[in-house]
């Protein structure tokens, strides 16, 4: 019994060091980016961030878990669509932040900003021995048989936007080259990308690219094509939850974020910055050719096109 | 629960069992459920009742996701007995040479998250691997097909029934089988009919985990499956709240799903149990003594060496070399080898060194909470009397048959309930709680196996001569079943130490755990720091418990047997 004794003493003070947040940021990921901008905000403010970081999925799992007594004050996803699908539930609260300004129309709504900007593109091993990639069909003849990964549209929004933009535009026809060219679907980005550095995969066809583009200065055999016929763009929303309980500090995040600061620092992960006249090291959206989608129509038939992906990759 | 009070002189330690498993077990349990039924329960309504289900129970892929599910868990389980059954015997009836360093060999996959292992398998075998980049040759087809996924979850799981059996068959040892050879047998009939059947407790407990484990764990089959499309409950189950929209309902059906399937093993193993006497540790003294292996002696170290490479050697040395490569692409070239990662980690890179701390602090805690619950619970079921008591061994096997992501939604919506005036939510107590409740049928199993050896007398005499009840516990059953308690004692801080899918979801905010950390880092691409971390940790949680041991051992001598 001296063991639960101890155990309580230790669980005791384990919730100690717990202290009650002053803000409480939910963040899809890069992790360093949320550590650095929460580090950053609260030295500006003295507001306490306490963070957590996961997938969308996750987040999105424990939101919904959490419904009947919510925490979260920010909310910070890499799926615009969670920002579209909040505010038709009437969770968001309306803000407009006075550094909003340089952040293009389409990238801002009346409940949600802009954070930041991934786009999608083929992420190439040069080592493998393999020609550079230009377009989406090149993955589909005899020189990447069996060498191209691609990140499950059912676990990535950004990859589902991708299915559904080029499927539009051609049908499956695509797709059923690339499954009959050997192409395996293989878990969320970090798995399809994985394969491809060790080099046993030549080529991810849709890699997320702040990702790669990261790996690459890290010194990774690794580059980013975007296709000039077009990719998806899959802009990060921040929304501020209308059960916070501290509305005017989570603003002054939302603010911070988008402030030289704070946009600076999303840029150095290789993300595209939401404001325009902030400098990047990486192609912008202005020299990309992005495809648009209807995001209601793709969304409403989201279990199908998802179903029919299955079938082609002979899930 | 109210049952367990019937249980005689055991009254009170069946009540702690049965609060303790009620907090820790049953409530989380009883929140999935009413979310199978429920599908607005998360904001708090009961509105359209089972609108789910047969949507859910509809899918044409749910007949195969179960198959899969079944084909993954027995053939896992065949594989333990395959590799698992030999060396146990070998080592407990026979002289082994290096036998000590097997055992540590074997302990240390445990540490090793399956997820890691899995990868590390994966770097060494695919094209252009580690194996291809040293030997010329991959052996990427064997890898990525159902019975390499078999080997590498056998290969996870064995040291199980390794060290469940070997213990329970040195506890038999060799008397019983010599009174055997004394009426005539030879030695491979006395083993097959006397040795090998009395430690059945042990073999079917740790069998009946194994096959529990098998079908709930998810790193193995979402590495390994996905490329070729074999996919299971639980990766069907990850799939419905990996991505927008969520849905939990269908999830939780899954899992009961899941839960029925355990449930089968498990009555299947009570059945086993229940109808036959395993006493074998009485009030007489026995030798334990082991024979010579003789002429086997060569044969039997190559057959441990070779599993304890397979199983140990190459996940760690993978590890390892993906910790040391600065990039990935650069291959296991001198000029790319070096020790940055291990810097970053130790100059606290994205708060790598208060991960370790909070997760080893979870750990021990986990273990000293788990393995106390644990010894109380086997002996209020072993030893008790009462109806109730299958309910409290039922409670105590249900959480090796949920998947982690689903204990976790179900800590979220019992804990997370607003008019709780105190919860454990969002501090460092509900991982606590989730790690007991993931990690609880571990010390349950091995002391209940341990418990059916002790026989009733040596309770009757002691309660003769005056004991209590709770005095009997302590002087004379505790010690009796420690060795055992404590091999899942350090089980429960290996794993626990390392839990990634409850981790990832019930985390309080701001909190940093080891799992968390080094998913972070593969998810960000950096996978030679997050091999850097599990590296680390996989020393760590191996280094820890063997001082602890080698400790124990100098202060107890004797007395303690744990890991000999």
């Amino acid at each position: 019994m001296r063991a639960f004794t101890v155990a309580l003493a230790l669980g005791a003070s384990l919730v100690a060091t717990a202290a009650m947040a002053d803000i409480t940021v939910y963040s899809a990921g890069p992790g360093g980016l949320i550590d650095k901008l929460a580090a950053g905000y609260t030295a500006k403010t003295g507001v306490k961030v306490n963070v957590f970081q996961a997938t969308t999925g996750k987040i999105m799992a424990r939101i919904e878990s959490e419904a009947a007594n919510p925490v979260v004050d920010v909310l910070i996803s890499a799926s615009w669509d969670t920002a579209t699908d909040f505010a038709k539930r009437g969770w968001l609260t309306a803000y407009t932040s006075p550094n909003a300004g340089k952040v293009p129309d389409f990238l801002k709504t009346d409940t949600a900003v802009a954070q930041g900007i991934s786009a999608l593109g083929i992420a190439w091993n040069p080592a493998s021995g393999t020609p550079k990639p230009a377009e989406w069909e090149d993955l589909t003849k005899p020189e990447y048989k069996d060498l191209v990964t691609m990140p499950d549209p059912a676990q990535s929004g950004a990859s589902f936007e991708l299915v559904a933009a080029l499927q539009a535009k051609d049908g499956w026809d695509l797709f059923n080259k690339l499954a009959a060219n050997g192409a395996i679907v293989a878990g969320a980005n970090a798995e399809a990308l994985n394969p491809v550095m060790q080099g046993a995969k030549a080529a991810v066809f849709g890699a997320v690219d702040y990702i790669s583009l990261a790996a690459k200065a890290k010194g990774e055999s690794i580059d980013v094509i975007f296709p000039a016929s077009g990719t998806v763009i899959a802009p990060r929303p921040m929304m501020i939850l209308n059960w916070s309980k501290q509305p005017e500090d989570s603003k002054k995040f939302i603010d911070y974020v988008l402030s030289d600061e704070g946009q600076k620092a999303v840029a150095a992960t290789y993300l595209m910055p939401a404001r325009t006249d902030i400098a990047a090291n990486r192609p912008l959206i202005s020299d990309l050719k992005i495809m648009t989608i209807d995001a209601a129509a793709v969304y409403g038939k989201r279990d199908q096109t998802l179903a029919e992906f299955a079938k082609v990759f002979g899930k | 629960m109210q049952r367990a009070v019937k249980t005689g002189g055991h009254g009170l330690l069946g009540w702690l069992a049965g609060i303790s498993l009620t907090v820790i077990v049953a409530v989380p349990f009883v929140f999935i459920v009413l979310q199978a039924i429920f599908p607005e329960l998360g904001r708090g309504s009961l509105a359209a009742p089972l609108a789910h289900l047969s949507r859910t129970l509809g899918d044409p892929n749910l007949l195969r996701l179960a198959g899969n599910t079944l084909i993954l868990g027995l053939g896992v389980v065949v594989g333990c007995v395959v590799v698992g059954v030999p060396l146990a015997v070998a080592r407990a009836l026979f002289r082994v040479p290096f036998a000590l360093v097997w055992d540590v060999a074997f302990l240390v996959p445990f540490m090793i998250p399956p997820y890691i292992a899995t990868l590390g398998w994966i770097m060494t075998m695919q094209p252009r691997g580690y194996m291809q980049q040293l030997t010329g040759v991959n052996l990427a087809p064997l890898l990525f097909s159902v019975p390499g996924m078999v080997l590498i979850m056998t290969l996870n799981l064995f040291p199980l029934v390794y060290f469940a059996l070997s213990r329970t068959l040195e506890a038999v040892g060799t008397r019983h089988a010599d009174v055997g050879r004394v009426f005539g047998a030879r030695p491979v009939r006395a083993f097959f009919r006397i040795t090998l059947p009395l430690a059945t407790p042990g073999l079917a407990a740790s069998l009946l985990l194994v096959f529990a484990l098998a079908i709930e764990e998810y790193g193995t089959p979402a590495a390994l499956g996905t490329r070729f499309g074999f996919e299971v409950l639980v990766t069907g189950i990850e799939n419905r709240i990996s991505d927008w929209p969520i849905d939990l309902p269908g999830a939780a059906i899954l899992s009961l799903l899941l839960v029925c399937l355990s449930l089968i093993a498990f009555l299947i193993q009570r059945r086993l149990l229940s109808t036959r006497n395993y006493d074998t540790v009485g009030g007489k003294p026995q030798r334990k003594e082991k024979r010579p292996l003789g002429a086997l002696a060569l044969p039997v170290t190559l057959a441990f060496a070779l599993v304890a490479f397979l199983a140990t050697g190459l996940p760690i040395l993978a590890i390892l070399a993906t910790a040391l490569s600065k990039t990935i692409s650069g291959g296991l070239k001198p000029s790319n080898m070096g020790l940055q990662h291990f810097a970053e980690v130790l100059g606290n890179t994205g708060g790598a060194l208060q991960a370790l701390a909070n997760s080893l602090s979870l750990g021990v805690a986990t273990a000293l909470v788990a393995g106390a619950l644990g010894a109380v619970t086997a002996y209020a079921v072993v030893k008790g009397r009462g109806r109730g008591l299958w309910l409290l061994d039922a409670l105590a096997m249900l959480p090796s048959a949920l998947p982690g992501v689903v204990v976790a939604v179900g800590m979220i919506l019992a804990w997370n309930q607003p008019w709780l005036p105190l919860t454990p939510y969002n501090t460092a107590l509900i991982l606590l709680l989730a790690y007991c409740c993931i990690l609880l049928p571990q010390p349950v199993r091995y002391a209940s196996a341990a418990f059916q050896q002790i026989g009733d007398n040596l309770e009757a005499a002691a309660r003769v001569a005056g004991a209590t009840p709770f005095t009997v516990f302590r002087r004379i059953m505790l010690p009796l079943i420690l060795p055992s308690l404590i091999t899942a004692m350090l089980l429960v801080f290996a794993v626990a130490s390392r839990e990634l899918v409850a981790s990832l979801l019930v985390a309080p905010v701001g909190m940093m755990t080891i799992a968390g950390f080094i998913w972070r880092q593969f998810e960000q691409g950096s996978v030679g720091l997050g091999m850097t971390m599990s590296f680390i940790a996989i020393v760590l949680t191996t280094l820890i418990p063997m001082s602890l041991i080698a400790l124990l051992r100098r202060f107890a001598g004797e007395r303690f047997s744990g890991l000999h």
